[in-house]
Order: structure tokens, then sequence, then C-alpha cells
């Protein structure tokens, strides 16, 4: 894959030298967890919070029956609609993609909340700000691998720069059909699933959405 | 897959960020611009019985925008952060985001409101008229922009419509109309015992007209409903879930219920019924009746919009 494209940005951008992103390979997911605990650990995310969780369904019918993971992180879009909509710019797009919270300017007004289409952001019971998924930026700015990729002990997840031809990210993009959550929407999302299941990726499969409890922050 | 083949084993859902305390600010700068409008229109309009009801928008409209923004500062988490939105220094302000120049209009539209309201009471005409026209593209886009805030939240299908401004406007003008009309019989029957019997007629007959301006203005309020659910259906998948929840699921009592039979249809009738249409005490309850239904619509937008699982 390369250098993407701004969907409103008729001129092809500055070149950026890095661009990071991530590949969920769902061949070699064997669903335990440990990209989530070790995201809790990494990052001291809040009980009762996820910044990066697997969805895990099962479907089909006894004898024809499997079980699907879909590991959730946030997708560090190229057009993110958290950062349009940020009134006060807490939000913002670092030059190597990754989209960043300014925790010491975010008002808590929620609005990137309501409007990201992934729900990958939460509000901190704590500290009241947003956060979300950064990539583990402070580990990547130290030539570390995010957490959650060094942990995956079925190396499911590849991290690098996708603008690197020789980074096994890129040669794994080349060379494998993936896809991306909710394409359509135009935010070019930067995580790529290969082999994720129709059901997994469908937000109302299999939900019965009268009897969902959605809670209020406050 | 059918749907009963599928069972979700986990998942983690995060919590709906904007509750009943914004689709109340939505609400309440609704009210305020709808009876800023209606008062302008009386004013505008120039005849001397209009001048009544011009009197009441202009109390009204920025009475409830004073109370709107308190919503909004209950419901940020940090409030005390709020000053961030209103520096506008480059760099630290978002000119993309519909919040910033809700931020500018909230502060501009109700000042304009007070100094309206301030020259209609010492009856200075000119300047009224003046603040009038200064005062209406405010009224008019510090409601449009709360249906911009929705409609450019990209993630909901509910919300992302290009109908949601125009409905948001439309809604607003019906329930600041219905509170006005309120407002206009409360002061007719229990506040004119010292105004002449004539005065009091030529004021009722100006509440029968405000009863058919409302009406007009929920027909044109429904179609839109009509319009937005129509497309809702034929849409996307979620758009077409968003519509199950409102049509016959968990927000159908809100929606169809108390929306659409309790605050446009019962109304309606009323305001058009011969026998009803100049009957005060029907006018009332109408009145009543539009604005619940009105509240009834914030709320199932606010919170059905964010009841469709993302995830």
């Amino acid at each position: 894959m390369s250098k993407t494209q701004s969907l409103h940005d008729s001129t092809p951008d500055k070149a950026p030298v890095v661009r990071f992103a991530m590949v969920l390979d769902l061949r070699r997911c064997v669903g335990c967890h440990s990209c989530s605990v070790a995201c809790k650990s990494e990052n001291e995310v809040p009980l009762g919070k996820f910044r990066s969780w697997v969805k895990v369904i099962e479907k089909g019918r006894y004898p024809d029956v499997s079980r699907q993971f879909l590991p959730a992180l946030c997708n560090n879009c190229d057009n993110p609609i958290c950062n349009r909509n940020c009134p006060v710019r807490a939000t913002y797009r670092r030059p190597d993609g990754i989209v960043q919270v300014n925790q010491h300017r975010c008002i808590g007004c929620m609005y990137c909340m309501a409007s990201c289409p992934y729900d990958v952001r939460y509000i901190n019971p704590l500290r009241k700000i947003i956060q979300k998924c950064f990539f583990c930026d402070h580990r990547v700015d130290k030539g570390v691998e995010p957490a959650c990729v060094e942990t995956c002990l079925g190396r499911a997840r590849i991290f690098g720069d996708i603008n690197n031809p020789n980074s096994e990210i890129a040669q794994t993009l080349a060379t494998n059909p993936v896809t991306t959550l909710k394409p359509d929407l135009g935010t070019e999302p930067h995580v790529f699933y290969i082999a994720a299941d129709y059901d997994a990726m469908d937000p109302t499969s299999g939900v019965d959405i009268n009897h969902i409890h959605f809670e209020h922050p406050f | 897959m059918d749907q009963n083949f599928v069972t979700v084993l986990y998942n983690s859902p995060h919590q709906i960020p904007l509750g009943k305390l914004l689709a109340q600010y939505f609400y309440l700068t609704g009210l305020s611009a709808g009876s800023f409008v209606v008062s302008v229109i009386a004013i505008l309009g120039g005849k001397s019985e209009y001048k009544a009801l011009g009197k009441i928008g202009a109390v009204v409209a920025p009475l409830c925008l004073v109370l709107a923004p308190m919503n909004l500062l209950t419901e940020m988490a940090q409030p005390l952060r709020s000053w961030h939105l209103m520096t506008y220094l480059p760099g630290y302000i978002n000119l993309k985001s519909p919040i910033t120049y809700g931020v500018a209009l909230l502060t501009s539209y109700p000042i304009s409101a007070i100094i309206y309201a301030f020259f209609v009471y010492t009856g200075n005409m000119k300047m009224s008229k003046i603040f009038a026209i200064i005062g209406i593209p405010l009224a008019i886009s510090v409601h449009g922009y709360t249906g911009f805030i929705l409609a450019l939240g990209k993630g909901r299908a509910l919300w992302n419509t290009a109908l949601m401004p125009t409905l948001f406007i439309v809604s607003a003008m019906v329930s600041g109309i219905a509170l006005m009309m309120l407002i206009a019989i409360i002061l007719n029957v229990f506040f004119s015992k010292d105004k002449s019997q004539e005065a009091i007629a030529a004021d009722r007959e100006l509440i029968y007209g405000l009863g058919k301006f409302l009406g007009g203005v929920i027909i044109f309020d429904v179609f839109l409903i009509f319009n937005a659910v129509l497309v809702l259906l034929t849409s996307s998948k979620e758009a077409w879930h968003v519509a199950e929840l409102l049509l016959w699921g968990r927000f159908a009592v809100d929606f169809v219920g108390i929306e659409l039979i309790l605050g446009s249809l019962i109304p309606l009738f009323i305001v058009f019924y011969p026998k009803t249409a100049r009957n005060l005490k029907a006018l009332s309850f109408a009145s009543i009746l539009v604005m619940v239904g009105i509240y009834a619509m914030r709320y199932t937008v606010v919170i059905g919009g964010q009841s469709v699982p993302l995830h």
C-alpha cells in the first residue's frame, strides 16, 4: 500500500516520511485478550474502560460453528472526524499519523466521542478527559513497539511504518487481502484486518438493539 | 448471515456521550429562537395590535437563552476549562467545529436579544426594528448550529443527514410559537383586568391567529420528520436499525406516542377544528402538548441516535 491521500485534498500532500499503521492478522489471533490486558497495564486505563479490546462472537449452528475474534482499537484515521469536530484542537493528528489528545486542552465536551464512528473513545472517570488508543506513542517515540504488539503471543499484530517498503507491515499489506472497518465513511482508517469476519465487523449483528443498555457518564 | 445464527460473546461498548442535559439545551435554545422569530415578525409586521406579542417574545427569548448554556456547562466533564473555547487564538481554536461557531453565537445572540428587548419595552420602534433585523439571522443560526452539531456527527445514522439543521429550526419555531401562545393566553385570562373589553377581544383574535400559524408550522415539521424517517428506512443497515428503534422499538413511546400523536396530531386537530380553534382552554392544552412533544423530539434525536451499537 502506497501513500494514502486525504479525501478532501485534491493536491497530493507533502509526502510524510513516516506513517504508522497496524495490521491485525486474524488467522493468527487466538482470542486470548492479552492485548487488552497489556494495554490496560501500560496506559493505566481505568476500571471498566478499554483502549483496545477483542470482540468475540460465535456463529453458525451445531455442528457447523466457529468462534470469531475482532480486536478493536483506535483506527488513527487519516481523515479523523474527531479531529475535525474538536472545538479546542485538543485532538490533533501527528505528522506520523497518530491521532493524539492533548490532555491539558481537552474540555470534556465529548463531541469527539459522539462523532467517532468506531466508538473507541472513552471519558476517563478519574481525570475527566477523553482518552483513546494512541498506538502507545510514548513507546513508539523511543523506538519500541506498542504494548499490545509486543505481548501478542500469536504475532497477530504487526506495527510499523507503511511508507518504508522494507518494513514488515508494508510487505504484509502488499501481499495480503486486507480490509478496514467502515471504509465507506471516508475516514481512511489505518488499522487493517486480514481475514476479519463479516458478522464480527457488523456492529448490529447478533445484537438485540432494543435491549442494549448504554450508560451515560454523569 | 441471519441474526439468529450469531451470538456476541464479548464486546466493550463505551458510554453514550451526550445525555438528557444536551437534549434540554437544544430544547431551550429552540424555545428562545422560535419565540424571538415570532416576536420579530410581530414587531416588523407594523400593526399596533401585534405589539403585545412582540413584547412577550422579547422577554422569553433572552430568558431561555440564559438558561440554555447552563446545561452545556454541567454536561461537560471539565466545566472550568470552558474558557478554552473563547480564546480565539489561531492554532488554539478549530474553526471547522460547529461548537466553535456555536460559542460565538451563544455569546452574541443573547446580547443582541437583550438590547432588542430594551428598545421594545422603551417603545423606540426604529431601534427595535434595527435590532430585530440584526437578531433574526443570529436567532436562526443559534439554533441551526445545534442541528449542525448533530449532522456532522458522522458515526450516527440518525444525525448524519442534511435535513437535521432544517428540522431543528422548524421544530424550534413550533415550540417557540407554542410557548408564546401559552404565555399570551395566561396574560389574557389572568393579567388583563385593567384592559377594556375591546382590547381583550383583540388579544384573543391574535391568539386564534397564532394558533393557525402554529398549525401551519406543525404540518411542515411533520412533513420533514416523515422525510427523515422514510430515508432512514431505505438507507444503510444502521439507519434501518435507528428507524426500527424509533418506530416500533425502545423509543416508539417517545417518538410515535409523544412526539407524533400527542405533540403533533392532537394539537393539529385542536387548532384547525372550528369548535376548539376559538377555545382558550383547548388552545392552551394544545400548546402544552406541543411543547412536551418537541421535548420528546429532542430526547429521541439525542439519545435514540446514540443507541445503536457502533462496534
